[in-house]
């Protein structure tokens, strides 16, 4: 714009002498001054019209040239098809890879919930700890607090939701009152649930089904409600669907029904109402307009000083603090925002490498157009007209690739968002791509165009139009002084040296993840899970069933261990308890030695899990409620209580202060997740306590699919009522607990190879250029005697020291980048020293291949021809 | 707002006319205006209401470029000078009138 100014100023100077010399020259045919200078004013007209009509011109040529320019980029592109292929390709996957990823950070992260005003939505959340609260604790904040305008708890379940004599598995929301008074929704069919439905237990039969399950199991039947179904064996009334677009309050959980927590004693078979210690619930909270977020938690912290105070026992040092709700809570919002960041750093470093591989290839353009150039300049065209083609050009690519990129990440979307993972779990990706994107994707495009558009600027500015006069551009200075290109270059190779180190670090930590010792053994071990509180079984009949159905299978041929458990290691739901030494008698949970994961097991569960026992012995059907407690643990549990693994008929206590004894230990393994450190973990006989949870383990001999039938037959002629949740081989079921870290691999590897792919092009083009360039020079060079190493020096010396010294600069950066990605890749550590060989060899591997065609071109240079030609 | 609009030439004319005055020589916006009244013994008076916003056009477009310097009278002025790019034009523009010229003359002169 300054030379707009002074393109003006000008003007401005040039009218008011034409108008000096005009009254001049009035003068002299014998007007007076004032006459004269008033005859020229006159003759001139309007002068600020003039100086508009002057500047209209400039917007008009403008556009003409704009429009000139891009015909021009147009042809030259269609001249070039290769380049113009190559160059669209890069930048289509280098802003594809941007897009993918801001459209899932957009989904998972800064996208709110589809409700209304969804700023005021929040999650209560304990300072430490996991996600969870206990009912009492929200029903607390619900009666004191004057900051929230609703307050409810929501708990997720799987049901047995029989309809028209089919029993499915369904996953729910059990929500208290005050729900869908947070949440805002209308409800699309019906009425939703309200606190009436909530009062006690017993009080309201009504049930909501999302609009998913209206549209998936009903048929959308447009007469629903009044409808009667069975949830675990429970008669309720369908009253209303949800809007679609409603996917509950959890991003990853779409829940088909909700019903009222009131009646969970029913449902889940225990009743935690009541109970402080039992925290199983999400929170969710709408705070009242005008209500700031200190307010808030200053008086939660009043609240839970006062719980705290009021019942030691179990909520001594409680404190909640407030999140966004929709990542379990927000749980996992922080490894959540912190992967997708990472991964979106890369994908604008892969960018930065395709503009940088871009630039140097237009540099290298430039170069060639060096004579055109200054021939331009010769015949007056001005540098900003050359500079401003040029950009052009490169703007015409990047909005092409900006285009096809948004084409692929389009199909990615999609694609990410009907893919199901995990059948049989709730468990869905919301990522369908919203039309911002577009938007993205082309401000993505115009700050790539500008960022290797302009680096030819230099030369173009540099441009002697005497060197095109004097015929010498063949002394162009290619390979003689360190040039623009030589740097891009080498940041190219740095920035993708991150990418292929990266891509390295999680493929070896996801190849550790495979094989490490997780203190089980789930290959050829199927695995069946079903809850019989959803067939209504109490306690003592879930036993009953239980031992039978053990029976049953061990007699079946090829199976050669079985047992069952309540829950099995690396599940969603693990449940952890409070370990007290032997000698306390302040059960209050500040003064606890540790937190233990804890099961309950059949005998023959150890054997068939493939989990060693160390010392001592397994449990058995004759440890009963009758008989003194007893529990098998873990190397970590013995080490952390007793300093010691000999801890074989020693005692601890649990948080109602009873003494159990140690009967057996155990090896350590993983417990819920595959990144944790050691954890204490204790196993009690399931015949001590019961449960109607079931986790059948199988271990066989036979092909796992066989047998898999087979187990669900027998369970089906002991009682068909009994719904399956899921059964199938246990390596398949544990993909969930690989699932982060196989995606981290996935993106990871793809954007290592796509940098590995642009420093090969990125170095093949510029040392092909380079020799192509000084060929006459070689000649000469080998005929006045040269040898072939002097003439590789000469030719790509300066282009290894290129490549060197930015793969140093890259694996350096990778390794430190990659202490960011050790929290989502299991095990991963850049400074293992296979992953540094690795990266090292990949980085000479492709440094030698994109070399070798030049360096060969180099070493045949035939001087003859050459030199005959000039 | 002032005077009527000036007398139209044919679209592109004017240019034309401003590089021929250029292709003798540099000059300052006046004398163009000048000598092109001068030349055409009054038939054709340039209005300095399109005079600037053509030379606007031809600098833009690289024809023509601006420099300061001394008029006859030590007067500062601000010259044009044609390029060799305009030079080329005003070949093009002159070929491409003469046909128009010649097109016109059969036309008239077909009773």
């Amino acid at each position: 714009m300054k030379r707009r100014k002074r393109m003006l100023e000008d003007l401005d100077r040039d009218i008011r002498e034409h108008i000096q010399m005009e009254t001049q020259d009035n003068i002299e045919r014998g007007m007076s001054p004032e006459e004269a200078r008033y005859a020229a004013m006159r003759k001139f007209g309007n002068v600020t019209r003039v100086k508009e009509e002057a500047r209209e011109v400039w917007s008009f040529v403008w556009l003409e040239q704009l429009l000139q320019d891009v015909r021009f980029a147009l042809r030259m592109l269609r001249k070039n098809p290769g380049f113009a292929l190559t160059a669209v390709l890069i930048l289509a996957l280098g802003i594809a890879a941007n897009v993918i990823v801001f459209g899932v950070l957009q989904a998972l992260v800064l996208r709110t919930l589809d409700v209304p005003h969804a700023n005021r939505l929040m999650t209560l959340q304990p300072k430490e700890g996991g996600p969870f609260l206990a009912y009492p604790e929200v029903r607390d904040v619900r009666d004191d607090n004057t900051v929230f305008s609703a307050v409810a708890a929501v708990e997720v379940n799987d049901f047995g939701l029989e309809a028209n004599g089919v029993t499915r598995p369904a996953w729910g929301y059990e929500v208290s009152g005050q729900y869908f008074e947070v949440v805002g929704i209308k409800p699309f069919l019906g009425r939703l649930l309200q606190r009436a439905d909530d009062d006690h237990p017993g009080t309201s039969d009504a049930a909501v089904l999302s609009w998913p399950a209206w549209n998936g199991y009903f048929g959308a039947d447009p007469n629903i409600v009044g409808t009667t179904v069975r949830i675990d064996k429970h008669p309720y009334v369908i009253v209303g669907v949800t809007p679609e677009g409603f996917n509950g309050t959890e991003k990853f959980l779409q829940p088909d029904i909700f019903v009222p927590m009131a009646n969970e004693a029913s449902l889940d078979g225990v009743n935690w109402l009541e109970s402080r210690s039992y925290k199983n619930l999400f929170s969710i909270v709408r705070i009242k307009d005008g209500v700031t977020m200190p307010q808030v938690q200053a008086e939660l912290n009043t609240i839970t000083a006062r719980i705290a105070r009021q019942y030691p026992k179990d909520e001594d040092g409680l404190a909640f603090k407030l999140a966004r709700p929709g990542l379990v809570g927000d749980f996992i919002g922080g490894p959540t925002r912190g992967f997708l960041a990472g991964v979106m750093a890369l994908a604008g470093i892969v960018l930065l490498a395709a503009c940088a591989n871009l630039g140097s290839l237009f540099a290298a353009r430039t170069a060639d157009r060096a004579r055109e150039i200054a021939i331009r300049i010769a015949i007056g065209s001005s540098r900003w007209r050359i500079l401003r083609q040029v950009v052009v050009e490169a703007f015409v690519i990047s909005i092409f690739g900006g285009a096809c990129a948004c084409g692929l990440a389009w199909m990615a979307l999609t694609g990410l968002a009907s893919w199901d993972p995990f059948a049989g779990s709730p468990i869905k990706f919301h990522v369908l791509p919203q039309p911002s994107l577009i938007l993205m994707a082309f401000l993505i495009s115009v700050l790539a165009g500008v960022l290797f558009g302009v680096t030819p600027l230099r030369q173009i500015f540099r441009a002697d139009p005497n060197d095109a006069i004097k015929g010498g551009s063949s002394r162009s200075s290619a390979g003689r002084r360190w040039a623009l290109r030589d740097v891009l270059l080498a940041a190219q190779i740095a920035l993708c040296c991150v990418t292929v180190t990266a891509a390295f670090v999680s493929l070896r930590g996801l190849g550790k993840a495979m094989t490490m010792d997780m203190g089980f053994n789930p290959k050829n071990v199927v695995r069946t899970e079903f809850d019989l509180s959803q067939a209504s079984y109490t306690a003592d009949a879930a036993d009953h069933f239980q031992r039978q159905l053990l029976e049953g299978i061990a007699q079946l041929p090829g199976v050669e261990a079985a047992g069952y458990a309540n829950a099995t290691p690396l599940d969603l739901d693990a449940s952890m308890s409070a370990v007290f030494s032997q000698q306390s008698a302040d059960f209050r949970p500040s003064k606890k030695a540790f937190d233990t994961y804890y099961y309950e097991v059949s005998p023959g569960y150890l054997a068939a899990s493939g989990t060693s026992l160390l010392a001592g012995r397994d449990v058995s059907f004759t440890d009963t409620a009758k008989t003194p407690a007893v529990a098998i643990v873990n190397q970590e549990f013995a080490r952390r209580l007793f300093h010691s693994e000999r801890a074989v008929g020693r005692y601890f206590k649990n948080r109602y202060g009873v003494s159990i004894q140690i009967v057996g230990i155990i090896a350590d393994g993983k417990y819920f997740t595959l990144s944790e450190d050691p954890k204490a973990a204790a196993f009690f006989p399931i015949s001590q306590k019961g449960d109607t949870k079931t986790a059948l383990i199988v271990r066989t001999r036979r092909d796992t699919g066989d047998i898999v039938g087979t187990i669900r037959e027998v369970v089906h002629d002991l009682d068909p009522a009994v719904p399956i949740r899921e059964s199938g081989t246990w390596n398949s079921q544990l993909a969930l607990s690989l699932f982060p870290s196989q995606v981290a691999t996935v993106a990871l590897g793809l954007f290592g190879a796509f940098g590995l792919l642009l420093s090969i092009a990125g170095t093949f083009g510029l040392a092909s250029y380079t020799v192509s360039k000084r060929l006459r020079e070689l000649s000469i060079r080998v005929a006045l005697g040269a040898q072939a190493k002097q003439i590789l020096s000469a030719a790509l010396g300066r282009m290894l020291i290129v490549l060197g010294s930015g793969s140093v600069v890259g694996i350096v950066l990778g390794v430190a980048a990659s202490r960011l990605l050790s929290a989502i890749v299991y095990q991963a550590s850049a400074q293992d020293p296979f992953v540094l060989a690795a990266v090292a060899l990949t980085v000479l591997l492709a440094g030698s291949l994109s070399v070798a065609g030049p360096v060969r071109r180099v070493l045949h240079v035939d001087p003859a021809p050459l030199l005959r030609e000039q | 707002m002032g005077r009527p609009p000036e007398p139209d030439f044919l679209p592109g004319t004017l240019e034309m006319l401003i590089l021929q005055t250029l292709s003798r020589g540099s000059n300052h916006g006046y004398g163009i205006a000048q000598h092109i009244q001068q030349v055409s013994e009054d038939a054709l008076k340039i209005g300095e209401g399109s005079l600037y916003p053509a030379l606007q056009r031809l600098l833009l477009n690289d024809y023509v470029v601006a420099e300061w310097g001394f008029s006859e009278n030590n007067r500062k002025a601000r010259f044009y000078r044609i390029t060799a790019a305009g030079r080329k034009q005003l070949g093009q523009e002159k070929r491409s009138f003469d046909a128009l010229l010649v097109g016109i003359a059969r036309v008239m002169q077909t009773p």
